[in-house]
């Protein structure tokens, strides 16, 4: 008995990407358009929308209602609003800090709800609801093509290509902030400023913070790819439990329902993991970007000089 | 058995590469973040700033009126008591100054009374004098009237014009 909650034969299948109804069409199929293309273009339109929404919203209004034009009206603007001031107010600013959080807040932000509208796209069985209606065409093999759904960021690919990005943004600013020099001296750990015993540990030093360099962006984009990846595999393989044990009649339908109910308590958690993988990847590249400034370095002397200065004071009096 | 179910279904690799598939990320990625750090970011931030200055500056703006109400009733309160502490100023002065007319009254009566005192004491001084004097001439008078009576026929007319001649000169020297 085949399942009917799900659009695949089998957990894994349901996850990787396909291709499109379009792709049997001649230039598109060269093209190589899939499913997971698609559900980024999708993804990305609705954040514009919602984005463009939320901004009019958010934005001070006119100058004719009075106090009103501070208030943000509406619910998605709201929620937008409520995770923008709760991400830098209380994430982004404290590590990275003032500077830096008004330099990079555009970037962290947009990565931030690109992948949080990817991964909720991938929540919404669209795949599954095309297999009950009908609404999908063949290949010549005989594989099911559907018009969207799918959870781009369940592919490593798109983590590997969201990752690249992180991995710039962090280039682009150590560089500006440390110059090469400090660059070298970052990934030197600064040995070269402390005596000459511990020259020749420098080479070491310096190759595994390079091999850092890059396993930093490329663990972000594994640490994604497969939380997303493995959500949506347990997902399907609860859902599908009944079939895959090849049970038959009464026993299938109350499997069924039993695996049904886990499926729903699980698909609360894959929500939250929606929400959590979205915002660990934005986190840690915004840590990645404090590692590579001066600004904590800054705030110890700061805080160092407030306490000399507490202490002559002391003395004086 | 699960696991080799699952895998086994499946023909295909999840770590399969798929450069177009990575380039169209990077791609749709990079004009999302453009849009959005171009026409989204630029209004929400500064929505959001406003609304801080905004409240920030309310807040500020009140702190400000408190003070200077603050201010307000302080320099009230003093004038307040400035204004008691003259009006008891005042109300003294004039209790000092009635009582300064009060007494320079009761002086200006009592000189005025002795004076009148002293007046009417030396006109009964005088009217005692004029009376005095009148009755001395009256007793003269009488005294030599009831004298000669008694004495008519036993004086000669030379006694007579001696005794009064005599009488005359006493009563000139008790009227002197």
């Amino acid at each position: 008995m085949p399942s009917i909650l799900l659009a695949a034969d089998s957990p894994l299948g349901h996850v990787l990407d396909h291709g499109h109804v379009w792709s049997e069409m001649q230039w598109v199929g060269e093209f190589g358009l899939s499913i997971h293309m698609v559900m980024l273009f999708v993804s990305a339109i609705t954040l514009l929308a919602a984005m463009a929404l939320a901004a009019g919203r958010i934005a001070t209004g006119p100058e004719s209602i009075g106090n009103q034009r501070y208030v943000t009206k509406g619910r998605i603007a709201q929620i937008i609003e409520v995770l923008v001031i709760g991400l830098r107010d209380q994430m982004i600013e404290p590590i990275l800090g003032e500077k830096n959080t008004r330099r990079w807040l555009p970037f962290l932000l947009s990565l931030f709800f690109f992948i949080l509208v990817i991964n909720l796209y991938g929540l919404v069985p669209l795949q599954d609801l095309q297999d009950v209606f009908g609404l999908y065409s063949h290949t010549a093999s005989g594989e099911k093509l559907f018009w969207l759904g799918g959870t781009s960021t369940a592919n490593i690919n798109v983590t590997l290509a969201l990752a690249f990005c992180a991995f710039l943004a962090i280039q682009i600013h150590s560089f500006r902030e440390l110059g090469v020099i400090g660059w070298l001296d970052h990934l030197t750990c600064g040995l070269f400023k402390s005596s000459k015993i511990v020259y020749p540990v420098i080479p070491v030093v310096f190759a595994v913070e390079l091999a850092g360099v890059f396993i930093k962006p490329v663990a972000l984009a594994i640490r994604l790819f497969a939380n997303m990846m493995g959500g949506h595999i347990l997902l399907a393989t609860v859902i599908m439990l009944p079939t895959l044990m090849g049970l038959q009649g009464g026993a299938w339908l109350g499997v069924t329902f039993a695996t049904g109910a886990f499926a729903i308590a699980l698909t609360f958690l894959e929500l939250f993991v929606a929400f959590l993988q979205a915002f660990v990847f934005m986190f840690l590249t915004a840590v990645f970007l404090s590692l590579m400034s001066h600004e904590e370095h800054e705030h110890e002397d700061h805080a160092a000089e407030e306490v000399h200065e507490e202490l002559a004071h002391a003395h004086a009096h | 058995m699960l696991a080799t179910l699952v895998l086994a279904a499946a023909d295909a690799d999840p770590m399969k590469p798929q450069l177009g598939l990575a380039l169209t990320a990077l791609v749709v990625f990079g004009i999302a973040f453009g849009a959005l750090a171009f026409f989204v970011w630029p209004k929400i931030t500064k929505g959001l700033d406003d609304r801080n200055e905004k409240i920030l500056g309310e807040i500020k703006a009140a702190e400000d009126a408190r003070a200077q109400a603050k201010q307000a009733l302080a320099e009230y309160e003093q004038s307040l008591a400035e204004a008691r502490e003259q009006a008891n100023r005042t109300i003294a002065e004039a209790r000092a100054e009635a009582q300064r007319v009060g007494d320079e009254l009761k002086a200006a009566n009592e000189r005025e009374l002795a004076e009148r005192m002293a007046r009417a004491k030396a006109d009964i001084e005088a009217a005692k004098k004029a009376a005095v004097a009148d009755i001395h001439a009256n007793a003269t008078e009488l005294a030599s009237a009831i004298a000669g009576r008694i004495l008519q026929r036993e004086i000669n007319a030379a006694d007579q014009a001696r005794l009064v001649e005599e009488s005359i000169r006493e009563l000139e020297s008790a009227g002197a």
